[in-house]
Formats: C-alpha cells, sequence, structure tokens
C-alpha cells in the first residue's frame, strides 16, 4: 500500500464481482445481504476484483419484514467473528494469486433505503480500523430490476469521520463544525471493467458464431422454436421500456412515509429535551435567586457566605439528543427524491412517447 | 459458445453405487451461472506464469432426481503438474469449502474446472478424487468442466461426467471415462442488468464502462428497438421489391407481432393518460417538498445561532434552540399535511 495519500478518486469494479454481488443479493433479497470485497489501490482509483459473502448469522425466521428488528446481516460486517472469517479467507485467496487487499465492504438495499446507522457503523469500523482506503459498495436490488444496474460506491468524509468518533452530534457541535448532511457521504465514480477474457467471451455470448446465412423458416411454429426468438443475453434490457409505474411510486411513497415519520420522532425527542431543558434551568434560576437571598440575608447577619456554585451538583442538564439519526433521515430523504426524480424523468419520456404513438396527430405539433 | 454441441443421451455412465441403490441411468444437464463462468476465467488469468492451467472446485445446487445439476460458485485450488506427477492442495480445498459452506450452507460441492480443454490422466485422477467417497460427490457423479482459455480463441467450455474404468484397483485409480453432457448457461433477471452494463465495455478499448443512468439506459433501449423496426422495415421493403425471398413464416410472425398493439379509444387513452402523469408529477412534487421541507426544519433547529445573535451564552443558545425546535415542528406538520395528500394521491 503507498502512503504516498493520493485521495480515492473512483472505484473500478470488476464484472466478476458485479455478478457475484448481484448473485448474493438478489438470493438473500428482501433480507440485506454483506460481504467482503478485495482488491487493490492504484494511484487513487480503488481497483476491486473479487468479492465473498459473509456468513449470515443465525436468525429467527420470523424476522423476515420487520426492518425494526436488528438484522444480523446488515451488522454483519463489523461483527466478530466475520472479522476473523474475512482475514481467513483473504489468507486462502492470497494463495491463488488474488489481490488481497481488504478494500471494503458491500451491501444490498432496496429502493435505495441504505441509509441508515448500520451502514455508517459498518462504514466507519472499516475506514477506522481495517484501512482508511475503503469502499462501501451499495447494490439495489429492485432499482436494478427494473432495467438498469444500480450499484455504487460510498464512502464516509473526513468531516463525518472526526465527528463520529467524537459523537459529536449535539447542535452545538454541529453549529461548529457546519456538518450537513450533504457531507456524511462522498460517492465515487463506478465503472465496470472486464478482463480480455471475459471480453472475449461476452463477444461469443453475444453473436452465436454462424457461417452460412440462416435458412428462412418452414413455418411459424419453426420460427418461434428457433435460437433468434430468444432474447439475446446482452441487449439493452428491454424492462426498461415497461410502463408499470404504480408499484415503484406506491413503494417510495411507503418509504417517504416512513421518513417523516422518523422525522417526527426525532423532532418529539428534541422538543421533549428543550422542554426539560428549560425546566431545569428554572429551577436552577430559582435555587441561585434563593441562595442569593439566603447570602444576602447572610452577609446581613454576618455570617459566612454559602457557595453559589453547588447547583452544578445539585441539578443535573438533560443529556442533548444525538442530530445523527435526524442528519440521516435527511440525507435518505435526499435520496428518495433524487430517486423518484430520476424515474419521473424517464417515465414522463415514456408516457408521452405511448400517447403520442396510441393518438398520432395529436401530440404531433 | 464456440461449438455447440448436439447430444443424443442413450444412457448416462454408471457411476461407482452404493450397495443395494439402484443405479440411475437417468440423463444429466448442467446448468452454469455466469458468475461461476466469470471466476473461473478470472482464476485462468492469474495463474502462476509456468502453469499451463489451473483447477478449482464447482459448488451448486443439484435437483431432487439428481437429473439436473446447477453450478452457482466456484473456488480456485492451488495445484502443481509436473510430466509424470500431479500435486493438488487438498488441504485448501477442503478449508476453503468449509469457509465457503459456512456462507452458503444451501450449496455442495458438486464438482471441478480445468482451465484447458485436455483431458489426461491428471485429470482422471483429479476427476475420481472429487467423485470419490468421504470428500467427494459420492454417490452422485462429480461434473467436470473445461473452459479453454487460449488467447486468440474463442472460449470454449465443455462439461463431463465420468464413469470408472480400469481392470485392476491401481489402473482404476487414475483412469475414468469421460463422458460429454450438455450445458446451458442460465442467468436470473436481477443477473440481465448487471450483464447488460457489461456488456457496455465489450467493444471499448479500455474494457471499462460507466453505470448507466436511468435516462441514458432508457435511451440506449429506445436505440436498439428502433433499430430493430430499421431492420425489420428494410427486409419488408426488399420482399415488396421482390429482391428477398418472401417468407410465410416470417409475414406471419410479423403480423403477430403487429397485431399485440392495443386498440383503444382516444379518450380512455387521453384519461388514462392524464391521471397517471398526474400521479407520477404529484409524488415528484411531493418528495422533493418534503425534502426542502427537512432540510429547512433542520437548518432551523441547528442554525439557530446566527439568528438570535452571535452571544454565545448559553441563555440565548437555549432560546435560539426553543425557537429552532418549533421552526422543526412548524415545518413538520406541513409535511404532515402533504402526506395526507399523499396518501388520497
Amino acid at each position: 500500500m503507498a502512503e504516498k495519500e493520493v485521495p480515492l478518486t473512483a472505484v473500478k469494479v470488476d464484472a466478476l464481482v458485479v455478478m457475484k454481488i448481484i448473485k448474493h443479493s438478489s438470493q438473500s433479497f428482501p433480507t440485506t445481504a454483506t460481504g467482503s470485497i478485495v482488491g487493490m489501490d492504484v494511484d487513487g482509483t480503488l481497483e476491486i476484483t473479487n468479492s465473498f459473502p459473509f456468513p449470515v448469522v443465525e436468525m429467527p425466521a420470523d424476522s423476515h419484514f420487520d426492518n425494526a428488528a436488528p438484522n444480523p446481516a446488515a451488522a454483519a460486517p463489523r461483527a466478530k467473528a466475520n472479522v476473523a472469517y474475512q482475514a481467513e479467507m483473504i489468507r486462502m485467496l492470497r494463495e491463488v494469486n488474488v489481490d488481497a487487499n481488504n478494500v471494503g465492504w458491500y451491501t444490498s438495499a432496496n429502493m435505495g433505503n441504505f441509509v441508515n446507522m448500520n451502514v455508517i457503523e459498518n462504514q466507519f469500523f472499516y475506514q477506522k480500523e481495517m484501512n482508511e482506503r475503503t469502499v462501501a459498495l451499495v447494490h439495489d436490488v429492485s432499482r436494478s430490476a427494473q432495467g438498469s444496474l444500480s450499484l455504487r460506491a460510498f464512502r464516509l468524509s473526513s468531516k463525518f469521520m472526526t465527528a463520529f468518533k467524537e459523537n459529536k452530534f449535539t447542535s452545538e457541535e454541529l453549529q461548529k463544525s457546519s456538518l450537513r448532511h450533504q457531507d456524511i457521504f462522498v460517492e465515487l465514480p463506478v465503472e465496470i471493467h472486464n478482463s480480455h477474457l471475459i471480453t472475449t467471451f461476452i463477444h461469443q455470448l453475444q453473436c452465436p458464431s454462424q457461417s452460412t446465412p440462416t435458412d428462412l423458416p418452414p413455418s411459424l411454429a419453426a420460427l418461434e422454436k428457433s435460437s433468434f426468438v430468444k432474447d439475446s443475453v446482452l441487449a439493452p434490457n428491454f424492462d426498461n421500456l415497461s410502463l408499470s409505474i404504480d408499484p415503484f411510486l406506491e413503494k417510495n411513497c411507503d418509504l417517504l412515509l416512513d421518513s417523516i415519520e422518523t422525522h417526527h420522532t426525532e423532532t418529539n425527542n428534541f422538543q421533549y429535551y428543550q422542554r426539560s431543558l428549560a425546566r431545569e434551568q428554572a429551577k436552577i434560576t430559582a435555587w441561585q435567586a434563593k441562595r442569593k437571598a439566603e447570602n444576602a440575608s447572610r452577609a446581613a447577619l454576618k455570617q459566612p457566605l454559602l457557595p453559589e456554585d453547588e447547583y452544578q451538583r445539585l441539578f443535573k442538564l438533560p443529556q442533548e439528543p444525538s442530530r445523527l439519526e435526524t442528519m440521516l433521515n435527511t440525507r435518505q430523504v435526499e435520496q428518495y427524491s433524487r430517486q423518484i426524480d430520476s424515474f419521473v424523468s424517464a417515465t414522463t419520456g415514456k408516457m408521452f412517447a405511448v400517447k403520442g404513438n396510441l393518438l398520432p396527430g395529436e401530440t404531433a405539433k | 459458445m464456440a461449438e455447440t454441441d448436439s447430444f443424443l443421451h442413450l444412457a448416462r455412465p454408471l457411476g461407482p453405487m452404493a450397495v443395494g441403490s439402484a443405479p440411475t441411468t437417468a440423463p444429466l444437464n448442467v446448468v452454469i451461472h455466469p458468475q461461476a463462468l466469470f471466476s473461473i476465467l478470472d482464476h485462468s488469468l492469474r495463474r502462476n506464469a509456468d502453469q499451463e492451467r489451473v483447477i478449482g472446485t464447482l459448488l451448486g445446487t443439484r435437483s431432487e432426481d439428481g437429473t439436473e445439476v446447477e453450478i452457482r460458485t466456484t473456488f480456485a485450488v492451488g495445484h502443481t503438474e509436473t510430466t509424470d506427477q500431479v500435486e493438488v492442495d487438498m488441504e485448501y480445498q477442503k478449508q476453503m469449502l468449509a469457509l465457503h459452506l459456512k456462507a452458503n450452507p444451501k450449496e455442495v460441492l458438486v464438482g471441478w474446472y480445468a482451465t484447458s480443454s485436455e483431458l489426461n490422466t491428471f485429470s482422471a485422477l483429479i476427476q475420481n478424487f472429487y467423485s470419490g467417497q468421504g470428500d467427494g460427490t459420492f454417490p452422485h457423479p462429480a461434473v467436470h468442466l473445461t473452459v479453454s482459455t487460449e488467447p486468440g480463441k474463442d472460449v470454449e467450455t465443455r462439461a463431463y461426467i465420468s464413469a470408472p474404468v480400469g481392470v485392476t484397483a491401481e489402473r482404476a485409480a487414475d483412469s475414468a471415462a469421460f463422458i460429454p453432457v450438455p450445458y446451458e448457461i442460465r442467468y436470473g433477471e436481477t443477473e440481465k442488468s448487471g450483464l447488460e452494463s457489461i456488456a457496455a465495455a465489450r467493444d471499448v478499448e479500455s474494457r471499462a464502462a460507466n453505470i448507466f443512468t436511468d435516462i441514458e439506459a432508457l435511451e440506449r433501449a429506445v436505440e436498439e428497438v428502433l433499430g430493430m423496426i430499421d431492420r425489420v422495415s428494410k427486409y419488408v421493403e426488399s420482399v415488396i421489391d421482390e429482391e428477398a425471398p418472401a417468407s410465410t413464416a416470417l409475414g406471419q410472425f410479423l403480423l403477430n407481432a403487429l397485431a399485440l398493439a392495443p386498440k383503444v379509444e382516444p379518450a380512455d387513452i387521453e384519461r388514462d393518460f392524464n391521471n397517471h402523469i398526474q400521479d407520477v408529477l404529484v409524488v415528484s412534487y411531493l418528495a422533493n417538498t418534503i425534502r426542502t421541507q427537512m432540510e429547512l426544519s433542520n437548518r432551523l433547529a441547528t442554525a439557530q445561532l446566527t439568528l438570535g445573535g452571535e452571544s454565545g451564552n448559553a441563555e440565548s443558545g437555549q432560546r435560539g434552540g426553543q425557537r429552532g425546535g418549533k421552526g422543526g415542528r412548524g415545518g413538520q406538520q406541513r409535511t404532515q399535511d402533504r402526506s395526507g395528500e399523499e396518501a388520497r394521491a
């Protein structure tokens, strides 16, 4: 690992890793799947060349749809047993010439709902304990199923790292550091990279070798059975053109509502804190006034004065709730709304196309 | 693949059988997942300079009646080969298998692969090890997959199972009759989009591609469809001009495809279109409003000092805090209203 600190600027993912992550994520969908990625850091570009899943810690079967329940798979990257597993696996991989440096971990997500404490803590753990130059790859299963692959790479910003290390998430600290929800993650551009062999292989997959011009099919049945009707592997995914928008919108609205609820809870917490703080402050002021009066009368009677700062012992100010959860929630909502925006832009295009197609003349000027 | 062999299965070879169980002769079909092939190719790239071929273990699932084997995962196993000796790192294979089974408890050992099309005595030796009792796939036959990775040639994949041959025990140990079996490459819905992105890099010299955004993917798909329509209309035109031979089957097929266009009343289209576009836009609007509201509420909650004057003492911070809290609540209520609307929408 070169010590010259070139900041990480891009992530290059091998085709193999893409496929492995997709397989693992879709196998365990809708539960979160996590695993480790290995690779090499070449002048600020993180090349990810292999990956392996983390073993899932035994989980009771009933916790399928309950996101609130602690999800062992989501916490897996920082579990003790998995650190050992990972070290062991990397040692094994090194023997067969794989670039065996731990460069981060991956997780699966559903509709972009990956901004949560688990991800933050995992990535924090990786950036702090393992290696500063690590990334979290997020593969969004539901969005990928809709047509275009969604694979993104994130790191925690150094600003957030320092704040998280010292757990400085009170309003005062946030004012000082001017840390905003946009500053939590740094997204790195992801590029897919193929080896020569895979390039060859893909070319082969695409065009089954054909030396003679094909004969015309003798009948409809023969045509329907021939290999040409089966969709080719690598053509653009025509699921993109599907017009079913309602499930997507519905799911997104659900997620947004959840976020609003979280936000509400957090605001309530904060207000509760404000009220109790005000109450304590009032008590302290009362106590101070009383002590002052007492001291005044004592001074009049030439008695020794009582200390005036005793209140610090007597009253305990409530702890300010951490603003972290709110920040994450805001970041999450931002994520959702971006997602909706990009979906809407594609969908409106498709809808106008369909309308123009079915009602020729109406939209033509 | 390079050549697709056609298969006629009379009966599959009989493997070593447990005493008492009836030998099964059902044909065997091998299904390969793309990521397994990818990792074989990757391993082949990472072989030592002096190594002709590399081998590894295939993991996957076996259907209940044993007629279909799915190869899902592979891992590399180190081995050394000289002219008269082969050494496979069995310890490594065992440990790696244990590690893999921890993460994928559903997958079982199904066979092994080698990255050359050649079958020799060593192949037989290794095959006998993988199909043997104890650590092997016994009583099921072990699948041997060869993936040729010679530069400049097509990647050629073949699948085999084996039957024991040999008259004496020593001879049987290092010989096997390899029987080719049919295989297919299968990928799921979710893998499709992944493969698509990977394929996007196939014609680029740097062999790298960025991930598409939604709208780019849509553009590509539309372009592809337009290209296909062009091709078909060109063909149809040349048939009309009597340049190309006509085919009733093709004509029928095209007609069927055209008949798929729905016939709907313009008024219905207009109505559905308006409803849907409104839905979409409303959700987009709401999402962005919610985002703004939340951000505003957060800003108010944390940035009160600039509003309340930079006095910095506890009292003013306190007051400012309360104001921030209120701001947060205001924002909250508004977003709640929005969510109500949204539920109605």
